[in-house]
């Protein structure tokens, strides 16, 4: 219930936002409407890297506490991460199109930095994908989400200084934007996107963690229920027991590795 | 001291005992060394046979032929392991885990460098390019990236040494972190072979080798986790 | 061999003794992917006693022998060797135990001495002493003349051996071996006896999964029959064991969603 009021808060918010950055706001006297984008651009931006944060901060809990609440939390934030980042991307270059006049300026170090960040988290998820026993998923994904937020920084500033060395960042650096001297109604369009979409992030990450918790729970029903009936059968003795496998619904196979008798286990399904 | 030098030990018996490996079969190390001879030669169909262009694009060439060929290269090592049980049994001695990062890492880099030896020189007579002068700086560029690359692949060769499909994931998982690493690299190549004309080789070397310390690190406090099951 | 109790509770066989048991699991249960391979195995084994354990494929011997061994981590519950938890000291268990696996884990294109060399320089043997170590292993298992040829040649009763070899460098207070008479000769399978003799007499606990009755039950202190992962008979001394608990373990894993 309170997720639902946050949910119906949050969407107010991005209303509100939109409106007043669509109308509240006069258009820019250089960029004329097009700098509006800038507004959810940037706001997308940020999440982009605070779900990725957050993401790794899971992680370590996992890997700390083994925990597979954690590894929720990190699933979800990846997720909406990826979705905000592309997000971030395209309206990027729907505004790179009329102010620049290219849909992709190779000079601009966040676009390139966001694209590979993008590519960083996809390979995430995949690798997710990939890996069916949950405490291993979780223990992979833990350390490369760990490695990626790492690597963020490093990209960042390689990037800016490709872009060349000597020439100080020209377009809308966060400064800039947010200079004293900025006028009032943008940096309210600006704060006001940013607190919205914020707002809309966080019900997204409760949402996809409750699912995620659902799925774990619907994973062990299946397996609590298969150990259940195999300490029950064991525990009369003379009653032999049925291997569980045999008894195992139509679930997908097995992890890698992760047949019940393998002969070579670590290589058994390569 | 005794447990950094068992560390060691450790850590050279096992870039030892792949070196030997790979040695003694040939036939990888002679695969990935023409697959990245046939790389450097595509690249240069691909554009054309303008050798002022073919010149000013050499060092993005040098460096995605040696990425794409360490890739295979750094899979390689770990895929050693994966001959009947050996990697569960390299995980069950009692050693610490970072020393098989490291030795893992160090023959990884000792290849890169084989690699480096070996594409250097025919980039500069297919792309007719003149080494000689840089060739101490080239050297240095190309042990730093060798570091640098066989770091992060180790690293992500661990990741998906018992994943299914893992042919694909680890140039995906790979490429984008390394982005930084190429690109500092190729700028310094480039820079040690026009004479560095805007002073900028030292920042990126410093790059290269930031790059290296912090995925050295990373590498190593997190590749312990990997061999668990 | 008298066929002794089914599950004895632990208060009245195992009195409080100084030394903790070579090998102690509590509810201890592996899944893979959705599968339980073992499913709550209580167990306790004194030091030196060598037990069999036996079952159909898939009963979780397998599994067993490699929590025991921390090549896989446990689901719920908990293991212990000499009173260590192989969740929690992973890196001391590994100094205390030699597994003979399914897989040999030897280098195809190392010869045999060079294999043995590695293991030794990973067990942390120095230099003086593993020369001379793996010379007698090598003449233990058979192989010396074998000793410089490349392992890719070797039939699989020579791997075995040669891994077996292996397990000789290490000193190991507690040993655990997957069906070791697998594809041995009469010479291997004598060899392989021997060891097991040898073991027996120096204190070490030996846990040998194995449907060779013949060649192990008279070596056998004790006799562990596994069953669909859980522990179905116990025969023999010392061993201790406990019917699983009906519900399964709540572990942090098993939480219910909202």
């Amino acid at each position: 219930m309170k997720t639902r009021i946050l949910g119906v808060a949050a969407l107010l918010a991005v209303i509100a936002a939109a409106l007043f950055g669509l109308y509240g706001v006069p258009a820019d006297l250089n960029q004329g409407d097009a700098q509006r984008i800038m507004y959810p651009h940037v706001a997308s931006a940020w999440l982009a890297y605070l779900s990725f944060g957050v993401t790794a901060l899971a992680g370590i809990g996992w890997l700390i506490r083994r925990d597979l609440r954690f590894d929720a939390v990190a699933v979800a934030s990846a997720e909406i991460g990826v979705l905000f980042t592309a997000l971030a991307i395209w309206g990027g270059m729907m505004w790179a199109r009329p102010v620049w006049g290219v849909f992709w300026q190779w000079e601009d170090p966040r676009l390139t930095t966001t694209a590979l960040l993008l590519a960083l988290y996809v390979g995430y998820l995949l690798l997710r994908r990939l890996s069916d026993d949950p405490a291993r998923r979780a223990t992979r994904a833990a350390v490369v989400g760990l490695v990626a937020a790492v690597d963020i920084p490093i990209v960042h500033f390689s990037v800016i200084w490709w872009r060349g060395l000597h020439q100080p960042p020209t377009f809308l650096s966060p400064d800039k934007i947010l200079h004293p001297s900025a006028p009032l109604p943008f940096v309210l369009a600006l704060v006001g996107m940013l607190g919205a979409f914020t707002l809309a992030w966080t019900w997204l990450l409760i949402r996809r963690y409750q699912l995620a918790r659902a799925e774990l729970a619907r994973e062990d029903a299946v397996r609590g229920g298969l150990v259940r009936r195999a300490s029950a059968a064991a525990a009369r003795p003379g009653v032999a027991a049925r291997p569980a496998a045999a008894a195992r619904p139509g679930l997908p196979a097995s992890d890698d590795g992760g047949t019940p008798q393998p002969k070579a286990p670590a290589e058994a399904t390569q | 001291m005794t447990a950094l030098r068992r560390n060691a030990t450790i850590a050279w018996a096992i870039a030892r005992k792949d070196a030997i490996a790979e040695v003694r079969g040939k036939q990888a190390a002679v695969s990935t060394l023409t697959f990245a001879a046939v790389v450097l030669l595509l690249f240069g169909f691909a554009l054309g046979p303008d050798p002022r262009r073919l010149a000013d694009a050499a060092p993005g060439l040098l460096w995605l032929g040696l990425v794409f060929a360490g890739l295979l290269g750094v899979g390689r090592f770990h895929e050693l392991e994966t001959e009947d049980g050996a990697l569960e049994q390299l995980t069950l001695y009692p050693v610490d885990r970072r020393s098989i990062y490291a030795g893992k890492a160090a023959i990884g880099a000792l290849a890169m460098l084989v690699l480096g030896a070996l594409l250097v020189p025919l980039v500069a007579i297919l792309f007719a390019v003149e080494i000689v002068r840089a060739l101490p700086v080239l050297s240095l560029t190309v042990v730093l990236g060798a570091i640098g690359f066989a770091a992060v692949g180790t690293f992500y060769a661990g990741v998906t040494v018992r994943m299914r499909a893992r042919e694909v994931m680890l140039p995906l998982l790979v490429l984008p972190i390394v982005a930084p690493l190429l690109l500092a690299a190729v700028k310094a190549t480039s820079a040690a072979l026009t004479g560095d004309p805007l002073g900028e080789l030292p920042a990126w070397l410093e790059l290269l080798a930031g790059f290296d310390v912090v995925m050295l690190i990373a590498g190593a406090g997190t590749y312990g986790f990997l061999l668990e099951e | 061999m008298p066929q002794t109790t089914i599950y004895a509770s632990p208060r009245s066989v195992g009195a409080p003794q100084e030394l903790p048991p070579a090998v102690a699991t509590h509810e201890l249960a592996r899944l893979f992917g959705g599968n339980p391979a073992l499913a709550g195995v209580t167990l306790s084994i004194p030091a030196g006693r060598c037990v069999q354990l036996v079952g159909p494929n898939g009963a979780g011997k397998t599994t067993l022998l490699r929590i025991l061994a921390t090549a896989i981590r446990p689901s719920f519950g908990s293991a212990a060797v000499d009173g260590l938890d192989v969740a929690t000291h992973p890196e001391l268990v590994r100094s205390r135990i030699a597994y003979l696996s399914h897989a040999t884990g030897l280098y195809d294109d190392l010869t045999a001495r060079e294999n043995l060399a590695f293991a030794a320089t990973m067990l942390g043997l120095d230099r003086s002493s593993s020369d001379q170590r793996i010379r007698n292993a090598l003449d233990e298992i058979g192989l010396t003349e074998m000793a410089t040829l490349r392992v890719r040649g070797f039939s699989a009763g020579m791997r075995r051996r040669l891994a077996l070899g292996r397990v000789l460098l290490a000193r190991p207070s507690l040993v655990l071996l997957d069906e070791p008479f697998a594809a041995l000769d009469a010479d291997g399978i004598q060899l392989m006896e021997r060891l097991l003799d040898r073991w027996h007499r120096s204190g070490v606990t030996a846990l040998v999964a194995s449907h060779a009755t013949e060649h192990i039950a008279a070596r056998a202190d004790a006799t562990v029959e596994l069953e669909g992962g859980v522990i179905a008979r116990v025969s023999g001394e010392g061993v201790i064991a406990r019917p699983p608990k009906r519900e399964p373990t709540a572990g942090r894993v098993i939480e219910v969603a909202p």
